[in-house]
């Protein structure tokens, strides 16, 4: 028991980490073909145009639908099927907390490619400002709030204000580059498109259109680029704390060296400078685990699933994965 | 009168011999004057007497890069194929030679550093010397010693740590140190050569954790004293031959554990070490804990502890990243007083209390430390919220001072001693 845990603190977490995304990857875009099927509350990005090769449908867009309905019905059975749904996609959510970014989303795990090749490359990757960073915070949850409000103002009138077009059925899959990157992954190209037929969805296409390509050069060049402003990652968040999967910090522990901080992806200061609070899943944490391996401090920063520790911070680890003792093997 | 035969000793044959004096007198003390003397600390014995006893020079055939303080990076100058030697000075003999260049009230690291440039006796001398601008002493200090006729150049250090700001302009500092260096040396800073010496330090302060492990140890199996000679050879030997040394010395000591030999009285109370660092042969005040039947389990100072315990973290194997990492460790890790704030110093010594199951703290200042004089109080504050008992002590290099700073560590040892039997 004691030598599983030491080899587990002690294992190369990039490595696990490429291998478990391409699996999930796999099998979220794939698994369809060889009728994978986890339902349509995933709180990860399995696209629903992706409809021959999906292994599960994103709750997002579940979402945004069952939201499409006026009030009488919605305050119906309509209201029923949404409770049901959102538990659902609660209970998905819970097992992985925010894992579900960092290990399974299709969108991060293409992100992480990109991350991959630039690096391969040797071209630095750019950061945000601390000030920038801050204020970039809201944007995902603007970009949540409208697209649980729109679809409510398509089928209602809210304070007097005409109805919506239909055409803003899906806003945010319009805008979503997951729409059109990971039906691509098929073969199927058929969501490159503009739609001249209407206004909305001129506007729409063209937006989704350039929204893909700032996705691909950003986070070419900006580790997670598309992470920072994901309104799945906002909705998510809502419901994080009682999740099972935590990652924690021993503040007691912590040099506050910045090595943790250095690691992420996402540029969370706190995870370095936070020394009092022991739940360090914020809102931007998409638990990818790197802070835990980059961490050479005994027991700082553990992944804790339902009050066992599964990985935590080791000195004996950090050093293996910083290959530091390669020299040893060539001393002797 | 003949007095052909009658050789008047040249100041530089008297430096010589006064500091080969106090360091043959340490090293006999270590070497006898405990109990069960580890065999494989001989090397380092050996090596001080050799560089300070025999004046035997260890780097004739390399640039060697003077460095005033730990912030300077290592790992870039042995990637562009340096030897670091670290220049703060403990020798009382050069501190009296520094006294003359340096307000009285100096701090005697810096007189004594000082000291050492204006004598110009070097057994390994400086090619050039890099001096990160950190306390008030050791900045002003730069222009006095680049008056001796050396090729000194600043490094500019931030005296905050927290701000976006200062961790941009420590990087940039870095990466101009590491521009001015490659142009010295006429080298470039290539992916590979900075990865290796990334990993040659790494490992060389991995052993370090390992030999700290001991120390943690009911009976702990090695003196601190000869822990601060091990990290103080790390100075300026040459790292390879540093390594092995250490990873026999690792050995042995394994060996020591499972007997479970002592090197002090079984209730010496365990103590960590702060303050001031302890830099050959000023052992003054390790040397009164530990013959007073205490025992440094862990330390908090730059000459030792703070100098191994955090290591480069590299995320991306690329320049970029590596300089980035380098640069960090360096600011990010470091608690030093001279920062503004220094919560982490307090928070570092608690953990390190913790840790080593230390019974108490030694805090030592040497008188002129302005920062460290400074920061005691709030060390004291937090140590008594913590009910870990710590003595504040204030030192120089005489060697006069000896028997009041005795009288006060040995109460405070008994009063530990006491406090341990009580809570039993």
């Amino acid at each position: 028991m004691f030598d599983l845990k030491r080899k587990i603190n002690n294992m190369n977490l990039i490595r696990f980490r490429f291998w478990f995304q391409i699996i999930a990857f796999a099998l979220i875009v794939y698994g369809g073909y060889i009728s994978f099927d986890l339902g349509d509350k995933l709180p990860t990005f399995a696209c629903v145009f992706n409809s021959e090769g999906t292994g599960g449908k994103c709750y997002v867009g579940m979402l945004q639908h069952d939201l499409k309905q006026p009030f009488e019905i919605f305050m119906g059975f309509a209201g029923y099927a949404f409770l049901i749904s959102l538990i659902m996609f609660m209970v998905w959510f819970w097992i992985l907390n925010k894992s579900w970014c960092g290990f399974v989303c299709p969108l991060g795990t293409m992100q992480d490619w990109l991350t991959a090749l630039r690096e391969k490359l040797k071209i630095r990757f750019s950061e945000y400002s601390w000030a920038s960073r801050s204020n970039i915070k809201s944007i995902k949850y603007i970009l949540l709030i409208l697209l649980l409000i729109i679809p409510v103002m398509i089928s209602n009138s809210i304070l007097g204000l005409p109805k919506l077009p239909n055409g803003l059925s899906m806003p945010f899959c319009d805008i979503c580059p997951g729409r059109m990157l990971i039906p691509a992954f098929t073969g199927n190209f058929n969501q490159f498109y503009i739609d001249f037929s209407s206004k909305t969805d001129l506007v729409m296409t063209t937006l989704g259109m350039i929204i893909v390509g700032l996705f691909l050069v950003g986070s070419f060049i900006k580790k997670r680029f598309f992470c920072y402003f994901c309104p799945m990652s906002a909705l998510q968040y809502i419901f994080s704390k009682p999740a099972l999967l935590k990652l924690y910090k021993n503040g007691t522990k912590c040099t506050k060296c910045g090595d943790c901080y250095r690691a992420c992806d996402m540029d969370i200061l706190e995870i370095a400078d936070d020394v009092t609070s022991k739940n360090l899943v914020t809102e931007d944490c998409i638990l990818c685990l790197k802070c835990i391996a980059a961490c050479p401090e005994d027991g700082c920063l553990e992944a804790n699933f339902t009050g066992i520790t599964i990985f935590e911070s080791t000195k004996e680890g950090f050093i293996l994965r910083m290959a530091i003792n390669i020299q040893k093997e060539s001393h002797e | 009168m003949n007095n052909t035969n009658h050789n008047i000793e040249s100041p530089k044959e008297k430096q010589n011999r006064h500091k080969a004096m106090e360091a043959i007198k340490l090293l006999n003390t270590l070497r006898e004057d405990f109990k069960a003397p580890i065999s494989s600390m001989e090397y380092f014995y050996d090596l001080f007497e050799r560089v300070h006893c025999k004046h035997e020079s260890l780097h004739n055939d390399k640039t060697k890069i003077g460095t005033m303080c730990i912030q300077i990076p290592s790992e870039i100058i042995y990637a562009l194929d340096g030897v670091p030697i670290r220049l703060c000075n403990g020798f009382y003999t050069d501190d009296e030679i520094g006294s003359d260049l340096m307000p009285q009230k100096a701090c005697p690291l810096i007189k004594a550093t000082v000291g050492h440039f204006a004598s110009g006796n070097f057994t390994d001398k400086p090619d050039i010397v890099f001096s990160p601008t950190t306390c008030d002493q050791k900045t002003k200090a730069g222009t006095t010693i680049e008056s001796f006729g050396y090729k000194l150049i600043d490094v500019d250090f931030p005296r905050t740590k927290e701000s976006e700001a200062s961790r941009e302009y420590w990087r940039r500092s870095v990466k101009q140190f590491a521009v001015e260096l490659s142009k010295f040396q006429g080298k470039k800073l290539t992916k590979n050569n900075l990865r290796d010496a990334i990993k040659k330090i790494g490992y060389a302060q991995s052993l370090y954790h390992k030999l700290s492990e001991f120390r943690k140890n009911e009976i702990v199996p090695i003196l601190g004293m000869d822990v601060f000679l091990v990290t103080n050879a790390f100075f300026f030997d040459k790292i390879d031959n540093w390594i092995e040394a250490t990873e026999k010395l690792i050995s042995e000591l394994e060996i020591r554990a499972k007997e479970k030999i002592t090197v002090t009285g079984k209730a010496g109370p365990r103590i960590i070490y702060t303050g001031s660092p302890p830099i050959f042969p000023n052992y003054k005040i390790p040397q009164i804990i530990e013959e007073s039947d205490g025992i440094i389990v862990a330390d908090e100072t730059c000459s030792s502890n703070r100098m191994f315990n955090d290591m480069v973290a590299v995320d991306e194997w690329n320049i970029y990243d590596m300089m980035d990492s380098i640069s960090d460790k360096y600011l990010k890790a470091c608690t030093c007083p001279i920062f503004t704030k220094n919560e982490d110093r307090i928070r570092r010594v608690v953990q390190l209390a913790r840790e080593y199951k230390a019974d108490g703290v030694i805090y030592q200042a040497f008188a002129g430390c302005t920062v460290y004089e400074m920061e005691q109080r709030s060390v004291l504050e937090a140590m008594e919220k913590e009910g870990i008992p710590i003595l504040y002590l204030e030192s120089d290099y005489s060697p006069s001072q000896g028997g009041q700073l005795s009288t006060r560590v040995e109460a405070f040892i008994e009063s530990l001693k006491t406090r341990r039997r009580n809570k039993k």
